[in-house]
C-alpha cells in the first residue's frame, strides 16, 4: 500500500455522508466533482464520504449511480482520486479499493512543492472512539434510530451525545475539560471541537509535516500548532462544509460554497506547460 | 534538547555527527527538518549508504534489537530530531498509531530490497556458474575436436 504521493495540485473534502437520511449532498458533491475536474485538480475524499453505519440503501444507491462516471473522468484527464477511510465507510474499504476507480488508504503523506502535508479522516485520535468503542457504537446506532424518526430528534440526541461526552472528559481529566478544549484556553483548539484531535494533529505533524489535515468532528477551522504545523479540519456536508485546496506547496482553506461563487483560488495558466505535471502516487510497491 | 509538545527534540548544526558507526546507543529518530546522510566505513574508506529526507525514521534497529550501530548518521544542513527511546516509542505508537504503519512499512520495503539484492546475487553468481561450465564444456569439445582432427591427421 502506497501512502506516500506526490501531487501539484489535490482538493481535499471530507465527511461528505453520502446515503445518511439526514442530507442529500448529492447536487454539491456531483458541483464539487465537476468543480475539481475543470479545475485539473486531483481530488481527495478524506473518510465517511459514505456512510454506511447510518445508511439509507435507496439514497446511497442513486448517489454512487450518479457519481460513478465522475470518478471515471478523473482517469481520463491523468488525476487520481483518493479515498482515506473513515470511521463510517471503514467495513468498505476493499469494496472500494475493488471497484478501481480510486486509491483507498488509510492515510496520506501529500509532497506538493516543498510542503509535506498529513491527510487522514482523524477518528484515531477520538478519545471516545478509542476508550469507550462500545459507548461510540451504541450512541452511532442510537443516532440511526432517531434519524429513522425525525431530523429534529437526531439533533436532539446529538447535542445530548455531546454533552455526556463533554462530562465523560470532565471527569477523567480530573475536573479540568474546559481548560483543555475551550476556545478561550492558552492553547488554540477549533471552536466546538475536543483538544484530543488538535493533540493528535501535534503528535503527527511533529514527524516532520507543515499541515495536518483531519476531518470526523464536523467542525471547520485552523490553528497554529506549538511545533509550528498548521492544523486544518474540513468539517462535515451537513452544514456549510469547507475543503482545502493545495497547489505546489500553497493551500488555501474555505468554504466549498465560496469556492465555486469566487472560482479557483489557484487558477492554472492556460499558456502554462502542461508538461510540468508531477505524477500521483509513487509506484513505489 | 528541547521539548516541543511532549516530544524530546534535538537540533544538529551541518556536518555535525547524529550517531556514530558501533556505539551502543539506543534512541531512534524521526527527521522533522533537514536531512540525514547515512555512511559506513568500507576498507578504510567512507561510502555514502543513503540520504534520508524529512519525516524519515532511523536508528530503529538499535533501538528494537540493542545492537551497536550499524552505519554513522550525519547532519546535512540544520537539521532538527524528534528523539524516541523505547518507552517514548510505545507512547508514540498510541498516541500517533500510523507512526507504527509507517515504520512497518519502511522495514517492509527495507526486507523487499534486500531480497532483490540477494535474487541479483545469486543470479549472477548462478551465471557466472553457467559461463564457467559453458566455457569449460566449449573448450573440452574444442580439445576433443582437435584431439580427433589429430588423430585423422594422423592415420
Amino acid at each position: 500500500m502506497n501512502t506516500t504521493i506526490r501531487e501539484d495540485r489535490l482538493l481535499i473534502a471530507s465527511d461528505i455522508h453520502m446515503g445518511n437520511r439526514l442530507h442529500n449532498p448529492r447536487r454539491r458533491f456531483m458541483d464539487f466533482m465537476h468543480f475539481t475536474i475543470e479545475n485539473d485538480y486531483s481530488l481527495c475524499i478524506n473518510g465517511d464520504g459514505i456512510d454506511i453505519q447510518q445508511l439509507a440503501l435507496s439514497q446511497l444507491t442513486g448517489d454512487l449511480t450518479a457519481c460513478m462516471p465522475l470518478f471515471g473522468r478523473f482517469a481520463k484527464t491523468g488525476r487520481q482520486v483518493y479515498f482515506t477511510v473513515g470511521n463510517h465507510d471503514i467495513v468498505l474499504e476493499h469494496f472500494l479499493s475493488d471497484l478501481g476507480r480510486m486509491k483507498v488508504v488509510p492515510f496520506l503523506n501529500v509532497e506538493s512543492g516543498d510542503q509535506r502535508i498529513r491527510v487522514e479522516h482523524g477518528h484515531m485520535y477520538d478519545d471516545m472512539f478509542l476508550r469507550f468503542p462500545l459507548t461510540y457504537s451504541v450512541f452511532t446506532f442510537i443516532g440511526r434510530l432517531a434519524i429513522g424518526v425525525s431530523p429534529t430528534f437526531y439533533d436532539w440526541v446529538h447535542e445530548l451525545n455531546l454533552r455526556i461526552i463533554a462530562f465523560a472528559e470532565f471527569l477523567f481529566s480530573g475536573f479540568k475539560t474546559k481548560a483543555k478544549t475551550n476556545g478561550n484556553s492558552p492553547r488554540e483548539v477549533i471552536k466546538d471541537e475536543r483538544g484530543c484531535f488538535r493533540q493528535g494533529a501535534e503528535d503527527v505533524g511533529i514527524r516532520g509535516f507543515d499541515s495536518v489535515i483531519f476531518g470526523h468532528t464536523h467542525t471547520h477551522g485552523v490553528v497554529q500548532l506549538d511545533s509550528g504545523t498548521r492544523y486544518y479540519n474540513t468539517g462535515g456536508w451537513f452544514s456549510n462544509p469547507h475543503c482545502v485546496a493545495i497547489d505546489r506547496g500553497r493551500l488555501w482553506f474555505g468554504p466549498i460554497d465560496s469556492l465555486f461563487a469566487e472560482g479557483d483560488p489557484f487558477p492554472v495558466d492556460p499558456d502554462s506547460d502542461s508538461s510540468d505535471r508531477q505524477p500521483g502516487m509513487d509506484d513505489t510497491p | 534538547m528541547k521539548n516541543v509538545s511532549r516530544h524530546e527534540i534535538q537540533n544538529f548544526a551541518d556536518g555535525e555527527i547524529v550517531v556514530r558507526e558501533g556505539e551502543e546507543t539506543r534512541e531512534m529518530f524521526v527527521i522533522r527538518k533537514g536531512e540525514i546522510e547515512v555512511v559506513k566505513l568500507v576498507g578504510g574508506h567512507e561510502v555514502t549508504l543513503a540520504v534520508l529526507p524529512r519525516g524519515a525514521i532511523f536508528g530503529e534497529m538499535a533501538l528494537l534489537e540493542g545492537l551497536p550501530r550499524s552505519a554513522t548518521a550525519r547532519a546535512r544542513g540544520a537539521t532538527s530530531l524528534v528523539v524516541m527511546r523505547p518507552g517514548s516509542l510505545l507512547l508514540q505508537i498510541r498516541r500517533d498509531p500510523t507512526f507504527a504503519f509507517e515504520l512497518m512499512q519502511q522495514m517492509s520495503r527495507r526486507i523487499r530490497e534486500l531480497n532483490d539484492k540477494l535474487i541479483f546475487v545469486e543470479t549472477a553468481e548462478f551465471s557466472s556458474q553457467l559461463a564457467r561450465s559453458t566455457l569449460v564444456d566449449t573448450a573440452a569439445s574444442e580439445y576433443q575436436a582437435a584431439e580427433s582432427d589429430g588423430d585423422g591427421s594422423e592415420s
